[in-house]
């Protein structure tokens, strides 16, 4: 240990522990965990796996809410009705990746984005990739089509989903 | 307000698994260092005194928690026997598993000491312990000993 005082405290280095200096106590939890997808994603996710995307209605305020949830949040009251939607649509923003999702870099860049999917209401969407276009080539407003796994593959996920197309 | 929906099939849910890598090491803290180190040495029980407040920490700290006086050179010796404060019979394990052999868990006061120390009780069955039963420390031989709270085997009793 130690024992600089400047600060009060009893500071510790990495070597006082790696070298078996201070005494120790080991733990090493079991920290895994099933995360339930819930009853609308769950629904949704069942659904990509028969390759089609659906949506969740209220009656009240009439929106067609994608992805769906059981409760609107702005009715404050349970949505009504399943919505079978298209597996195309329109891209709403998007964004030129040069990282993964754990920030390392990539030199073919991807190109994520939100697309509104036809016969939901005006600004519902999903995250999606989009391919076979050249970063250069997308704009907001483009209309894109879901190319899909073949069914075999598919898994009851969002990527059973390859990617959205121009179209 | 019901869910509109419910899901009746166990194999209708949808989920996700993942696992969260985490690794801790705990250290003692200055008082603590000193209260393992003392059993795994030298096979005693080392409290700290708080003279204002007549008060004997174990587990020792090193500033009194009622006067907030330090406690650094305060220490004292405190007798490897107790009794048992409280105790409870363990069927599960951490877990949630039953364990072959029910556990004996007790609360035991030291002779010297105010704190209380949580362990095990062996060499006794549940039916023969009651709060007072006298009880003492059963170490493990010196080269077992790695400055835990598990250098000690567990509690027996003895004789008043």
């Amino acid at each position: 240990m130690t024992t600089d005082r400047e600060f009060p405290g009893t500071p510790l280095s990495d070597s006082d522990i790696s070298e078996g200096k201070v005494l120790i106590v080991e733990h090493d939890p079991n920290a895994r965990y099933a995360w339930d997808a819930g009853i609308a994603i769950g629904r949704f996710l069942a659904e990509l796996k028969k390759g089609r995307i659906v949506g969740r209605e209220c009656h009240r305020c009439r929106r067609i809410m994608v992805p769906p949830r059981m409760f609107c949040e702005q009715c404050f009251r349970p949505t009504d009705r399943w919505v079978v939607l298209k597996d195309s649509g329109r891209v709403n923003t998007y964004s030129i990746s040069y990282i993964r999702w754990d920030a390392s870099r990539v030199k073919e860049p991807t190109i994520p984005a939100v697309i509104e999917i036809d016969g939901a209401s005006k600004g519902m969407g999903i995250m999606h990739f989009l391919g076979e276009v050249k970063p250069e080539d997308v704009q907001v407003g483009m209309r894109v089509k879901a190319v899909w796994k073949p069914p075999r593959q598919r898994e009851g996920s969002i990527l059973d989903i390859r990617y959205f197309r121009p179209y | 307000m019901g869910s509109p929906e419910q899901i009746s099939q166990i194999e209708d849910i949808r989920y996700v698994y993942g696992a969260i890598p985490v690794n801790f090491a705990y250290t003692m803290g200055v008082a603590g260092e000193r209260f393992f180190r003392e059993l795994m040495e030298n096979g005693r029980f080392m409290g700290t005194r708080c003279q204002q407040c007549q008060y004997t920490y174990l587990p020792p700290r090193l500033y009194c928690e009622r006067c907030f006086a330090s406690l650094d050179d305060q220490w004292v010796e405190v007798s490897s026997r107790g009794t048992v404060e409280a105790f409870t019979v363990a069927h599960l394990d951490l877990e949630g598993q039953p364990v072959a052999e029910p556990q004996l868990l007790a609360l035991i006061r030291l002779e010297g000491a105010d704190g209380l120390l949580v362990h095990r009780l062996g060499e006794t069955r549940a039916e023969d312990v009651d709060i007072g039963l006298p009880v003492t420390a059963v170490f493990r031989p010196r080269r077992q000993r790695k400055g835990s709270i598990l250098d000690i085997r567990y509690f027996r009793p003895v004789a008043s």
